[in-house]
């Protein structure tokens, strides 16, 4: 028997398997926002179809569920819906806010008249916003508390179990 | 009724694959003829009935049978044909199946050809070769079942990830990787038999040599298929990333070449064995690791199948094959006999270690490059990504030295040799290094590494054309015609020889490629209104306008550019934004003008319909449609060496009154 060749071979055998399995479970997708108890970045930016601006501190004293989305994203046709039916039996204890960016007025109007709106939506049309809040796609949606501080974030069209689940980590605070 | 029909397929071959590798082992210990046959007759078995569920997965996908999960899941009545055919391995499931069925027809295909001779290997080989069979059936059958029966099932599915419809590559890209992938399981094979009968004899190496050399050429296509894709679709303009599933493929390509390079001093000085089958092992223990990579979600890819509960049965398959490799070759490596030792340091065969012993440092540096995140995470808790400085900087001197390597190793003789002659053999060359530099340095190029790199090219060059051409110099010195010199001594005879050095030539042409069209590489950002015309590096950019185009599958935002040189029109070249359905955000694909000269390339950043402005990069590469051409030449190159001589050749050979030298077949 070869001792070297037998507690080399093992040695690299072991690390790698034990390296391996210290990854499972693990979802490179998920990346923690820095952002996650910090201040949410201030905005206040045009509602679409008027011409009132919505700032967002104005909202604070209550949990905001900020959806950033836009119309040629399919993923947030699927989440349309959730949304708008958990705004409609949760407002206005939480405050819904949907943020457009990349998108055009029209349609973004014609989105909403066909599929119903019950929170008010605002359009980033520099992407400023966005870009602050470090969005990587769309939708994505950030979960302030009653302080304005972000107490989550979720990537992904959201099933409403997860966003229940990310807005009591809101309300907890 | 499909779906239990393709489950009862799966469990037939996870008995036979079971059987099988049980039978093949007895026939190995007991030497059986009997039991020998009954394990080929399991092999075929397996073969067959995994071959079976695959067409009825196929005709479950044509048929649009929602009924099946695995049609459920990746189907749709909106998709052509093509990309019904290929969501086959679009997905986790599929693509486990996919791996069943070429290992069934290289299981079959290695079993026929070597029924008659290596029966001394053979029962061990089949043993080895079922077991790995038998895994990937019980992933089939179990964790990775893509035969569920949908209870109610849906009129419509939602079609295949959307990266996969972008570009037709997709459908010849993952094909090739499998038949790389999965075909390092037969030289495994063969490798283990040969450990646990203690004996590398000179007549397995040439089954040894074949069954490696194959897959190998499928997975060299295939990593290039791979970057090609990513050129043509991703619209970043470069082509590799080293991304984990990338480097994935990549890791036992490195195994093999090393392994395809030391199998020759074992024909040659008998020397090397043990580390030779040491490097087929890691080979395809280094597949199994990228079939994790991919599998299990642990890393985030473009590659990568979404989150599976596979992972943890794929690293116990791992661990247990790790297990079983080192065991196997602690207890039964020290009986390969060694028939001969290294004679010097200048010395082809000395040269060859050198290569081997660079190409498991590339290795590791890839491995260790690519899993550190997963290090670091579990210990630290932090999240962080090994990037391209890291990759890069250690990949570029690793690879100039292995082409320097490649210019340096050919020219040495085998065995000893005196100063005079080492003088002799590695001077001349020198000419080329220089020729290839100034050319370089003519065409623009000024980085440090690229002039190296043309160097080292250049070298390597001149050596390479030198012995590729060797016999048929020596036909012609001797009397023969041209054409008659060509014939006899490149194609018909020597044609391992020339084989070989087409592939060297190709790498060649492959690294300066590579060097020249990243350091030369221009990328320009431009901003454009309807109809506006701008300069960017020599070119003159036009924007036409915006196109909308509605598919069934997808929704396409095209952006119209035309693109002149000197006043005249030399393309029209039509980036755009895809929006499918199941994706967060718009897959951009680049549109690329290629010549053999240089690429235009121009990747839409931003487009906007109503208002009619584009944003765009436009990239200008040299030289990248050499890496392409070369890659294939390199896969043409490897399978003409591949070829068998034909017994009359060998005979002729025997009563051949020309003087050969004592290296008619030295690669």
């Amino acid at each position: 028997m070869n001792r070297s060749v037998l507690v080399i071979g093992l040695i690299i055998g072991a690390v790698l398997v034990t390296i391996l399995f210290s990854g499972l479970g693990r979802d490179p997708a998920a990346i923690r926002s820095p952002l996650i108890g910090k201040p949410a970045p201030a905005f206040a930016l045009r509602e679409v179809g008027t011409n009132r601006t919505v700032d967002i501190a104005q909202f604070k004293g209550k949990p905001v569920v900020l959806n950033f989305w836009a119309t040629w994203c399919m993923p947030c046709w699927e989440e349309h819906p959730v949304l708008v039916a958990n705004a409609n039996m949760l407002q206005p204890n939480v405050q819904f806010l949907g943020v457009v960016f990349q998108d055009k007025e029209d349609k973004i109007l014609g989105f909403l008249n066909q599929r119903g709106s019950s929170y008010p939506t605002v359009v980033d049309d520099a992407g400023k916003t966005a870009i602050a809040y470090g969005v990587g796609g769309v939708p994505e949606t950030y979960f302030l508390d009653a302080n304005g501080v972000i107490r989550a974030k979720y990537a992904g069209p959201m099933s409403p179990d997860i966003l229940r689940e990310n807005l009591q980590k809101a309300m907890r605070q | 009724m499909t779906a239990p029909l393709g489950r009862i397929l799966i469990l037939a071959s996870l008995f036979a694959a079971a059987a099988g590798a049980f039978v093949g082992f007895y026939a190995g210990r007991t030497r059986s003829a009997v039991a020998l046959r009954l394990a080929r007759g399991f092999a075929y078995a397996y073969a067959a009935a995994i071959a079976a569920a695959t067409l009825v997965m196929v005709y479950a996908l044509l048929a649009h049978d929602f009924s099946v999960s695995y049609v459920a899941q990746v189907g749709s009545r909106q998709i052509p044909t093509w990309v019904t055919v290929v969501s086959l391995w679009s997905s986790l499931e599929g693509s486990i199946l996919f791996w069943g069925l070429v290992l069934g027809v290289y299981i079959a295909i290695s079993t026929f050809l070597t029924r008659r001779r290596y029966e001394e290997y053979q029962p061990d080989a089949i043993g080895v070769w079922l077991a790995c069979a038998a895994f990937f059936s019980f992933l089939i059958a179990g964790p990775a079942n893509p035969f569920h029966t949908v209870p109610n099932p849906p009129l419509d599915g939602p079609g295949p990830n959307a990266l996969l419809q972008n570009h037709v590559l997709m459908a010849i890209h993952p094909p090739f990787l499998y038949l790389g992938y999965v075909g390092m399981t037969i030289p495994f094979g063969f490798a283990c038999a040969a450990l646990i009968k203690g004996r590398l004899g000179h007549n397995v190496l040439k089954p040894l040599r074949v069954s490696l050399m194959l897959p190998w050429i499928f997975q060299t296509v295939a990593i290039m298929l791979g970057g090609w894709w990513a050129y043509e679709v991703l619209g970043w303009g470069g082509y590799w990333a080293w991304d984990p599933v990338e480097n994935a493929s990549l890791l036992p390509w490195l195994t093999a070449t090393a392994a395809l390079h030391s199998i020759m001093v074992v024909e040659r000085r008998g020397i090397l064995k043990g580390w030779t089958i040491t490097l087929i092992q890691a080979t395809f223990l280094l597949t199994i690791l990228g079939t994790f990579m991919t599998r299990s979600g642990v890393f985030n890819s473009v590659h990568s199948f979404t989150q599976s509960a596979i992972g943890p049965t794929i690293l116990v398959f791992l661990a247990a094959a790790l297990l079983f490799t080192v065991a196997l070759l602690a207890f039964r490596i020290d009986k390969l006999e060694v028939e001969g030792r290294i004679e010097g340091a200048a010395s082809r065969e000395a040269l060859f270690l050198v290569n081997n012993l660079i190409f498991v440092l590339l290795t590791f540096t890839v491995l260790i490059g690519t899993v550190f995140p997963l290090i670091v995470e579990a210990v630290k808790g932090k999240q962080m990504s090994v990037g391209r400085p890291y990759f890069d900087s250690m990949s570029v001197p690793l690879g100039a030295l292995l082409l320097f390597v490649l210019g340096v190793g050919p020219a040495l003789p085998w065995g000893r040799a005196n100063a005079a002659q080492v003088k002799k053999a590695l001077l001349p060359p020198l000419i080329g290094a220089l020729v290839f530099v100034a050319a370089g340095f003519a065409f623009g190029a000024r980085t440090p590494w690229t002039l190296l790199t043309l160097a080292f090219g250049g070298y390597a060059a001149q050596v390479t054309l030198g012995q590729m051409f060797m016999p048929m110099r020596q036909r012609m010195k001797s009397g023969d015609s041209l054409g008659a010199a060509f014939v006899d001594g490149q194609l018909r005879r020597g044609r391992r020889r020339f084989g070989s050095y087409i592939v060297h030539a190709a790498v060649v042409i492959v690294v300066i490629a590579i060097a020249i069209s990243s350091s030369m590489r221009q990328q320009i950002e431009l901003h454009f209104t309807k109809g506006q015309t701008q300069k960017a590096a020599g070119y003159d950019v036009t924007f036409v306008g915006v196109e909308e185009r509605t598919e069934p599958h997808r929704i396409s935002t095209i952006g119209v550019f035309n693109v002149a040189k000197n006043g005249k029109q030399i393309a029209r070249l039509e980036p755009r934004m895809n929006h499918y359905q199941s994706m967060r955000e718009p897959i951009g694909s680049p549109d690329v003008h290629s010549t053999l000269l240089r690429d235009v390339y121009i990747s839409l950043s931003n487009v906007d319909a109503a208002n009619e402005t584009a944003s765009i990069t436009v990239f200008i590469a040299p030289f990248i449609v050499w890496i392409w051409l070369a890659v294939i030449a390199m896969a043409l190159g490897a399978l003409f060496a591949l070829i068998p001589q034909r017994r009359a050749v060998i005979l002729s050979e025997a009563k051949d009154p020309l003087p050969t030298r004592a290296e008619p077949e030295t690669v």
